[in-house]
């Protein structure tokens, strides 16, 4: 029960923090169009396939989710919080309230990243809405879970914003490459049964990196 | 200064040239389900088969054909009449031949254009599609499957670290990674030359080749990490726990994708053959006694690579702290 109020808590710290400096809604947001404009720009008038416009909508949100999830531990480093934070609440609290931090951010910001798209390409036409939407909230909860533990692991680290995409490609591409096939399953307009592997896949992924995470964050957190 | 006793070395280094030197050189031969194959796939080409002699029935000059006509089987128990144009040297006391043959249409049996040898021992199996390819088998699957290993045992010592806070251990696994990249880069490029020569390309993002790529990119990570934090205990735990994470999201692409999704390489969806080539028993015995002779091999060779690395590991932290 304490550990729940810690994450509660931890929760509300970090979205009122983020109200006040107003991050994520202008960094990322600018960031989302900026790629995406530039995507625009280098597709004017092309014809792509459904798979290839499936691969740049997760290009567009790993990369995304790259330059904003590492904040959540990379800022408590910078403005010198960890230990007030270590001695406020024990480390799993610290661990779930940042992960659920980082799920309704990165939910939050595909959204917005998928409207956008919408709006954008024309050729987009979603077959599956059921299922795109689906993979969109796996998807996410996969790439908050993977990068929590990797934005704590680089906060300790030099050189810490080269380093969060090198170290969390190779743990994320399980996630990306079932992602991709979903989604593409899913603008193609096929029965939810053929894209089940890519479900099945997401799901497991999402249980062993939380499991894996809960069990090693205490020696990440703990110097 | 102690003197360690070296027998041992000399005899793994035998024993790996030993089973190289068995894999390259022991002949490719069919047999005669192999020619069966050739003819229903319409490429009636020659191959190397490797047939056993049927004393007991007759075998003479047949002036009509202009040919020497015997019985024999081949190592599935199969029998053909044999048509080769003069007696072979050596018959009579011959048990086995090989030799480079194809299937007669007209005779409805198999012409031997070439005797190769007589009574050649042990062969290695036709593999359709692959034939004299099949050898870099040998040396591919074992680099692949040490690659894992060493990946295990570097994770290994990343655990043992996490529960003793022993420095010694921090070396160890890091000094197992070195060794995984070094195998992982030769899994890569004896596969990537192998696909060349079978697939027709390099590189084609079948999900084992991702799977190595991935192999790659995060020994490389850990390196990355390891480089960009200075503080000794620090490095050891952080480096420690991202081998863990990484080593739970790797079976995906090991064990998971590669037979979920299809692809080129034995054991994928669309494969009819039936699991990778190691578990399915698709193996011949002599490939596999090579095959696993060869691994015991290098499983030998990264212990004692480990070992002296771990010696040198240790003089420099040694010299470290006396300079």
């Amino acid at each position: 029960m304490k550990t729940m109020r810690a994450v509660w808590a931890i929760f509300l710290k970090d979205v009122r923090s983020e109200v006040r400096t107003r991050y994520a809604v202008n960094a990322l947001l600018m960031f989302v169009i900026t790629t995406l404009a530039v995507i625009m720009f280098s597709l004017a008038g092309e014809v792509i396939s459904s798979s290839a416009q499936a691969g740049i909508l997760w290009v567009v949100m790993f990369f995304a989710a790259m330059s904003g999830l590492s904040r959540s531990f990379v800022s408590e480093e910078e403005r010198g919080t960890t230990f007030t934070l270590q001695l406020c609440a024990g480390p799993l609290g610290v661990y779930f309230g940042k992960l659920l931090f980082n799920v309704v951010l990165v939910i939050l910001l595909n959204i917005v990243i998928v409207v956008l798209y919408l709006l954008t390409m024309d050729q987009f036409v979603i077959n599956q809405p059921g299922l795109f939407w689906l993979v969109i909230f796996l998807g996410s909860l996969g790439l908050a879970a993977s990068t929590t533990i990797i934005a704590a692991i680089i906060a300790k680290a030099s050189s810490k914003g080269t380093l969060f995409p090198v170290l969390s490609f190779p743990i994320l591409l399980p996630l990306l490459m079932a992602g991709i096939d979903a989604t593409k399953l899913a603008v193609e307009d096929n029965v939810w049964d053929a894209a089940w592997p890519n479900l099945q896949i997401l799901g497991a992924y999402i249980v062993v990196v939380v499991t894996a995470s809960y069990m090693l964050f205490d020696y990440v957190w703990k110097d | 200064m102690k003197s360690t006793s070296s027998w041992w070395k000399y005899l793994l280094l035998v024993w790996i040239a030993f089973w190289s030197a068995v894999g390259i050189v022991l002949p490719i031969a069919g047999n005669l389900a192999d020619l069966a194959y050739l003819k229903q796939v319409n490429a009636p080409g020659e191959i190397q088969v490797k047939i056993n002699i049927d004393h007991s029935q007759p075998a003479e000059f047949d002036r009509e054909e202009g040919m020497f006509v015997f019985q024999g089987t081949d190592g599935g128990g199969r029998t053909a009449t044999f048509y080769v144009p003069s007696k072979p040297e050596g018959f009579d006391q011959a048990q086995s031949l090989l030799v480079e043959a194809r299937y007669d249409e007209e005779r409805h049996g198999v012409r031997i254009c070439q005797v190769v040898d007589v009574d050649p021992g042990l062969t290695l199996p036709y593999i359709p599609g692959l034939e004299e390819r099949a050898r870099i088998i040998f040396f591919h699957v074992p680099m692949a499957w040490m690659t894992v290993i060493a990946f295990l045992v570097s994770m290994w010592y990343g655990i043992a670290y996490l529960r003793k806070h022993d420095l010694e251990d921090d070396m160890k696994s890091a000094n197992a990674a070195g060794l995984g990249l070094l195998f992982c880069l030769l899994a890569t490029v004896t596969g990537s030359i192998w696909a060349k020569f079978n697939w027709g390309s390099f590189w084609n993002w079948d999900p084992r080749e991702t799977s190595i790529f991935v192999l790659l990119l995060i020994y490389g990570a850990f390196f990355a990490l390891r480089s960009a934090i200075e503080v000794e205990e620090k490095r050891a735990r952080l480096s420690a726990v991202y081998t863990i994470l990484a080593f739970v999201t790797v079976p995906f692409f090991i064990f998971i994708m590669p037979r979920i999704l299809p692809g080129l390489h034995p054991g994928s969806a669309d494969d009819t053959s039936g699991g990778p080539v190691m578990s399915a028993g698709g193996l011949n015995a002599v490939m596999r006694v090579i095959l696993y002779s060869l691994l015991a091999g290098f499983i030998v060779l990264f212990a004692w690579l480990m070992n002296v690395r771990n010696r040198v590991s240790r003089l420099l932290v040694r010299t470290d702290f006396e300079a």
